[in-house]
């Protein structure tokens, strides 16, 4: 979408009439031998309309003008919009004869019949060059006139483009000091832009061709308007990731909750991963799947030999998490140890700082940095609000739990599933107790009488009644 | 202006601040004595050519603004008064080839001329006529080329050179 972001509101009425076909008015700095003057005029004007200006505003004939900008004339049919360098901050030249101009040159079919000249020459002003043109004068425009340095927008500069990436991206603080730029922030609080940039940023669409879930996401502005409030706010950010993450553990303990966790994860996750790999060039997840040999039934038990993060700690401890893109499962634990730091949220927003066995991988911390220096990619991962609640919902209604569990499920209903549980609301996780009631029950049924031990086995086995009976008689003979 | 947004799209939102942090990288404006890359250079020169620095009487740009290597140029010289050459603005298109800066650029004229130095057929501008293309320094620059012919345009050998009718090109 071609329109500057800043419009300029407080329009400097151009002392003529306005040329002002639409409402983004530009400031034109233009350049003759003798003076320069700044033009304010809509943006969409033609070259024929500007020139008019520049005769009015020079008193000089409009077919006697030429228009040179970045070493090209300007057509008279051409709009201004199409030079977007002028747009950007540069400044054209005119050349007029107002003396006895010479015969009109027959340049082979340009819309430029007018003879050039220099203003300075006809009236024999000295040497041409003006004496004290201020080297550069930026045209600035409205607001974004800072942004005009950027001036090298005329080109798709990749490398140098990576390059401040990189550098934008190893120093954490500059992102924070982006972050509050004002102007960063307007940016960010116009949904229909920021679509637009993610939409258009070709790694997006990628992973977009492959995951329709998140041109879903995009395309829901409420989302997209939550994603970008926490976007501004990191503090707030922070905040939502540790709720998720909460979430998510709590997740662990409905019955059959791990085993469903696990399923989303392999069933959803990992396919999105791979897709977004495939653009990181990086299989983090080749460790993570070494490490995830688990029984099945008992997983939490053979494997989780690290002790389980600090879910109330500092961020940083419990790896900063976001979800990655597609609302479905993403926000599943990790298949290994620790639930609280999320294999869905690669994206750390210190990567460095990721505490787990798992994370600690070298594919998965590559998969991190890449994936946050790709910020765009990071702001599309922020699905928060949407995933806790929808966890939250999950983890009371372990029937939708288990539904959503099933390998077969394709993705499509799944994530209308999700949005359906999300639709839902929220409602309070509910103690171990009372989920586990029925098994509770069962099992003291069956003779253990002791509560105590029947809930902590429970709950230590997800409930699954058999392992938690099993756990029961290893640890009480008899 | 799909080119500014396209540059945030791959990028971060990228404010002044950053992009200063980077022209200080490029910034040596051309010293002799540190070797700055070639498109670091180039892209500074764009910059200059959009801005408009100088008096106004050289322009030049890229030729296509998709070029990403920097490449072809266009370059406009505004015929120097009390020459022959006067009331004309020459097209030119200048070539940076990947040694640039080290090695010269290209230039050719579009617009026909008779100039020393410049070939009648084709509008080639000969390297060794030309004293900075001939003696190159990797601190001159596609403005300074330009310049430097509107200069020599103003030279006695040249300015009273009769000039073919305006407005006509050379074919190739």
């Amino acid at each position: 979408m071609a329109e500057n972001s800043g419009t300029d509101p407080a329009v400097e009425t151009n002392t003529e009439e306005n040329a002002a076909a639409s409402a983004t008015i530009i400031k034109v700095t233009v350049k003759t031998p003798k003076d320069k003057e700044e033009i304010a005029i809509a943006e969409d004007s033609s070259v024929a309309q500007f020139k008019e200006e520049i005769s009015k505003r020079f008193k000089a004939k409009q077919d006697q003008l030429v228009l040179i900008f970045a070493g090209k004339i300007l057509k008279d049919g051409d709009t201004l919009g199409q030079h977007d360098d002028l747009l950007l901050g540069g400044s054209s030249q005119t050349s007029a004869s107002s003396g006895p101009g010479p015969s009109q040159g027959n340049t082979a079919g340009t819309a430029n019949p007018s003879p050039a000249g220099n203003l300075g020459t006809p009236q024999g002003s000295g040497p041409s060059p003006t004496p004290t043109q201020p080297p550069n004068v930026l045209a600035g425009f409205g607001d974004l006139s800072g942004l005009s340095n950027l001036g090298m927008g005329s080109a798709n500069f990749m490398e140098l483009q990576q390059q401040m990436q990189r550098q934008l991206m190893s120093n954490p603080e500059m992102l924070s000091q982006i972050m509050e730029n004002p102007l960063v922030q307007s940016m960010m609080s116009n949904p229909d832009l920021m679509r637009q940039m993610i939409v258009a940023n070709p790694q997006m669409q990628q992973l977009m061709e492959r995951n329709p879930e998140i041109s879903h996401m995009l395309n829901n502005p409420e989302l997209m308007r939550q994603t970008m409030e926490l976007a501004r706010n990191p503090a707030m950010m922070q905040e939502m990731m540790r709720n998720q993450d909460r979430a998510l553990s709590n997740l662990e303990s409905i019955p059959g909750g791990y085993n469903a966790l696990r399923r989303m994860y392999t069933d959803i996750q990992e396919p999105m991963f791979s897709a977004a790999r495939e653009q990181f060039g990086n299989n983090p997840f080749s460790a993570l799947g070494g490490n995830t040999d688990n029984s099945g039934v008992q997983p939490s038990r053979t494997e989780n030999r690290e002790p389980l993060p600090n879910p109330w700690g500092p961020p940083d401890a419990s790896a900063a998490t976001t979800t990655t893109a597609s609302g479905t499962a993403t926000t599943t634990s990790s298949t290994t140890s620790s639930t609280t730091p999320s294999v869905s949220n690669p994206l750390g927003i210190s990567s460095s700082s990721l505490g787990n066995g798992m994370f600690n991988s070298p594919g998965m911390q590559s998969l991190m940095q890449q994936i946050s220096e790709n910020p765009q990619l990071m702001q599309n991962m922020l699905s928060a609000p949407y995933m806790r609640t929808m966890m939250q919902s999950l983890a009371q209604n372990p029937d939708i739990a288990s539904q959503v569990a099933r390998p077969s499920f394709p993705k499509q209903q799944l994530m209308q599933q999700m949005l359906q549980m999300f639709a839902g609301g929220n409602a309070l996780t509910q103690t171990p107790e009372v989920r586990f009631q029925q098994q509770l029950e069962q099992l003291s049924a069956m003779g253990f009488i002791n509560r105590e031990a029947n809930l902590q086995a429970l709950i230590a086995t997800g409930g699954d009644i058999n392992a938690a009976i099993e756990r029961l008689l290893g640890s009480q003979p008899s | 202006m799909t080119t500014f947004l396209k540059l945030n799209f791959n990028t971060v939102i990228v404010p002044h601040t950053v992009t200063r942090h980077y022209q200080l990288i490029a910034t040596g404006k051309f010293d002799t004595g540190v070797k700055v890359p070639r498109n670091f250079r180039l892209l500074e020169e764009l910059e200059e050519g959009q801005k408009g620095v100088g008096d106004g009487t050289v322009s030049w740009g890229l030729e296509d603004d998709e070029d990403m290597t920097l490449t072809r140029w266009t370059g406009m010289i505004i015929g120097p008064a009390r020459t022959n050459y006067e009331n004309r603005i020459y097209s030119l298109k200048v070539e940076c080839g990947p040694k640039y800066p080290e090695v010269p650029p290209t230039v050719r004229f579009v617009t026909k001329i008779s100039m020393n130095g410049i070939n009648n057929s084709n509008g080639m501008v000969d390297a060794r006529s030309i004293p900075i293309l001939a003696k190159w320094q990797n601190s001159y620059s596609i403005k300074v080329v330009l310049q430097e012919l509107r200069r020599l345009m103003m030279s006695k050998e040249n300015m009273k050179l009769p000039q073919p009718p305006e407005g006509q090109t050379y074919s190739n």
